[in-house]
């Protein structure tokens, strides 16, 4: 209370200062935010990959269009450490053009569901159920694809001018399906065929083509060996497992989040320093004063914990002002980003404890200094300054 | 000073620890006001404070009553001589144990009142109860227990700017007494006063010394001050010019 009563002393320079610290920390939170999504986004990719092999068109074979031939369904349960393969196909949910985008764009993914009882990434149903592979027409939709697609359970959606009944809706998971509408493999072979370019549209026929295969080895057997083992005994494909998926997404995200927290830290510092210069001020104002709490029996430690306190709480204050600023911001963001299907921030309560922890601890750092030369005053001198 | 005159004076301070409370000898203080330039404000100024009396200190401006105070009351050093207090040397003490004095043996009453102003009547008594160490809760209630000392029972609550000077004024005494020192040291504390307000601080501080037994020290330019004293002593160029000891009174300092 003492505290408070001695920050907005000088109400206009109190505010100014604290909502300094709460612009940074609102950076802070509001790119941070965007970090955490992506980050989430990609330890779920990690879990999603755990455990299994991802075949892919190799990237050499040109003619590919992105598509593999199903035949090599069969090629790839006769390596030897393969227990399933499922066939996998994945297309955009709409064709509008999208130039800008945060994580996956919302899709449209088909599977036989050959894999499924050997899958460890386990997705639950806040709504409904999960779809069986041979209901054609039907559909599960992503939690973040609910309200573009206006989908609940026992109703139908429209996606690419065909409407689909739906009977389930995803639970969250901060990954990869929560922008995904799951419908069965054929239902998704159709729209993966209409975007393929017109001149091999004809050529190639609609069930013939998947995107990739998710192949489930045998216990004990190690996705980085069968994966080899893949490429090896298979024409035209790559494999990718869990590892090679961290390495080659994980480590760019790495430095792409570390840029984001740095730029956040910096106009957090900015802040930190106009701490720095009103507690400067506040106690060459308070240097009279500082002199009476001397002559009245307060130590250099006690003086130097009243500025502290005092500069912490302004951290703090600021801190709670950008938390509330920036979870305010990142939920419009995430309510305008909904009609699209794009949740592009989230606000993870490790994101804003470290954030306020920031600020408080900025504010201890901004305000050594000037407690430290408060408490180095000459009680006498101080008592004769005017 | 060899262990030698250490020794004389621990026998001395023996002798006269019962009476002496604040006992000074040969202060010397210059101040620095440019490169070679500075004053000399203190120039072995002696001076026996006896306890339970209440002494004034006049003289002209320069005359180095304010640095007498200021060392006396543990705000300074001196540059030379020493200081001692209730039988202890204080001149040499520094940091940590300078501060402990300062707080449990002196208490001080400025001129211009000296209240934090952001703080209420009773929170500026109890902040220097809170700094000596008491609870927070036990610092307020000390410190409405003094404002009722001081007939400001009713006005506890109110910040400095809410208060008259007079009424500043007690609570500045009342804050100068809550850890019950041995000595209160007033620096002009009616200086800022009329005189009717004046005669009246005047009045409460002899009554707090006669029913207390607190010492007061009171630098003070106001002769009618001066007057309700026990003895005056007078400061000039640094030194003790008069002890305000008359004939009548023991010149060994030792009253009746």
């Amino acid at each position: 209370m003492r505290t408070l009563r001695n920050i907005f002393r000088r109400r206009m320079r109190a505010f100014l200062t604290i909502s300094g610290i709460a612009i940074g920390v609102f950076a802070l939170v509001v790119m941070g935010s965007i970090a955490e999504k992506l980050t989430l986004l990609v330890d779920g990719g990690v879990d999603y990959y755990q455990g299994k092999v991802v075949i892919v068109p190799s990237a050499d074979s040109a003619t590919s269009l992105g598509m593999l031939p199903i035949d090599k369904q069969r090629d790839i349960e006769r390596v030897h450490g393969v227990r399933a393969v499922s066939a996998e196909i994945s297309a955009r949910l709409s064709t509008e053009t999208v130039t800008v985008s945060f994580g996956p764009l919302p899709s449209v993914t088909g599977s036989d569901g050959k894999g499924d009882p050997y899958e460890t990434f386990k997705i639950t149903y806040s709504a409904g159920r999960a779809l069986r592979p041979t209901e054609n027409g039907k559909v599960v939709v992503g939690s973040d694809l609910v309200k573009k697609l206006d989908a609940k359970v026992g109703g139908t959606v429209l996606i690419r001018k065909k409407r689909y009944e739906v009977v389930g809706i995803m639970g969250k998971t901060l990954t990869a399906p929560d922008s995904a509408v799951y419908m069965t493999l054929s239902d998704a072979q159709q729209i993966a065929a209409d975007d393929l370019p017109e001149l091999v549209r004809d050529s190639v026929s609609a069930n013939k083509i998947v995107s990739d295969f998710a192949v489930y080895p045998e216990p004990g057997v190690l996705p980085s060996v069968l994966a080899a083992s893949i490429k090896r005994k298979v024409e035209g494909v790559d494999a990718y497992t869990a590892a090679d998926f961290e390495k080659q997404i994980k480590a760019p995200l790495q430095i792409f989040t570390t840029i984001i927290y740095a730029i956040g830290a910096i106009s957090l510092l900015v802040g930190g320093l106009s701490v720095i210069n009103t507690m400067t001020m506040s106690v060459s104002e308070r240097t009279r004063e500082i002199g009476i709490r001397k002559a009245i029996g307060a130590s250099d430690a006690q003086i130097m914990g009243q500025f502290v306190l005092e500069s912490a709480v302004i951290g703090l204050l600021g801190g709670l002002g950008g938390i509330v600023l920036g979870t305010a911001v990142a939920g419009i963001g995430n309510a305008a980003g909904a009609a699209s299907g794009q949740a592009v921030f989230l606000v993870t309560t490790r994101l804003m404890i470290s954030s306020v922890a920031f600020a408080v601890f900025l504010g201890v750092v901004s305000g050594f200094y000037p407690a430290w030369h408060a408490a180095r005053l000459n009680p006498v001198a101080a008592l004769r300054y005017e | 000073m060899s262990d030698m005159t250490d020794a004389a004076m621990n026998a001395h301070v023996s002798a006269e620890q019962a009476t002496t409370i604040l006992h000074a000898e040969g202060l010397c203080k210059r101040y620095k006001l440019g490169k070679e330039n500075f004053v000399d404000a203190l120039r072995g100024a002696t001076l026996d404070i006896r306890r339970g009396e209440m002494a004034a200190i006049m003289g002209p401006s320069g005359s180095g009553k304010s640095t007498f105070m200021h060392i006396a009351g543990c705000l300074d050093a001196p540059d030379d001589g020493e200081v001692w207090m209730d039988g202890r040397r204080i001149d040499t003490l520094r940091g940590a144990d300078l501060v402990r004095v300062r707080r449990e043996s002196i208490g001080f009453i400025f001129q211009g009142f000296n209240l934090i102003p952001t703080l209420s009547a009773e929170e500026n008594v109890a902040l220097a109860a809170e700094y000596a160490g008491l609870s927070r809760r036990d610092s307020l209630e000390r410190g409405r227990e003094l404002l009722g000392v001081v007939g400001l029972g009713d006005r506890m609550r109110h910040v400095p700017s809410e208060l008259s000077g007079g009424q500043q004024q007690r609570v500045a005494i009342a804050r100068a007494l809550v850890n019950d020192p041995a000595i209160v040291m007033g620096d002009e504390p009616t200086g800022d006063l009329d005189t009717a307000t004046s005669a009246e601080i005047v009045t409460m501080m002899r009554e707090i010394n006669t029913s207390r037994g607190t010492t007061f020290v009171i630098v003070t330019h106001n002769p009618e001050v001066a007057v309700a004293c026990d003895r005056t002593i007078v400061m000039r160029d640094g030194v003790v010019a008069d002890s305000g000891e008359d004939a009548g009174a023991q010149s060994d300092g030792n009253p009746s």
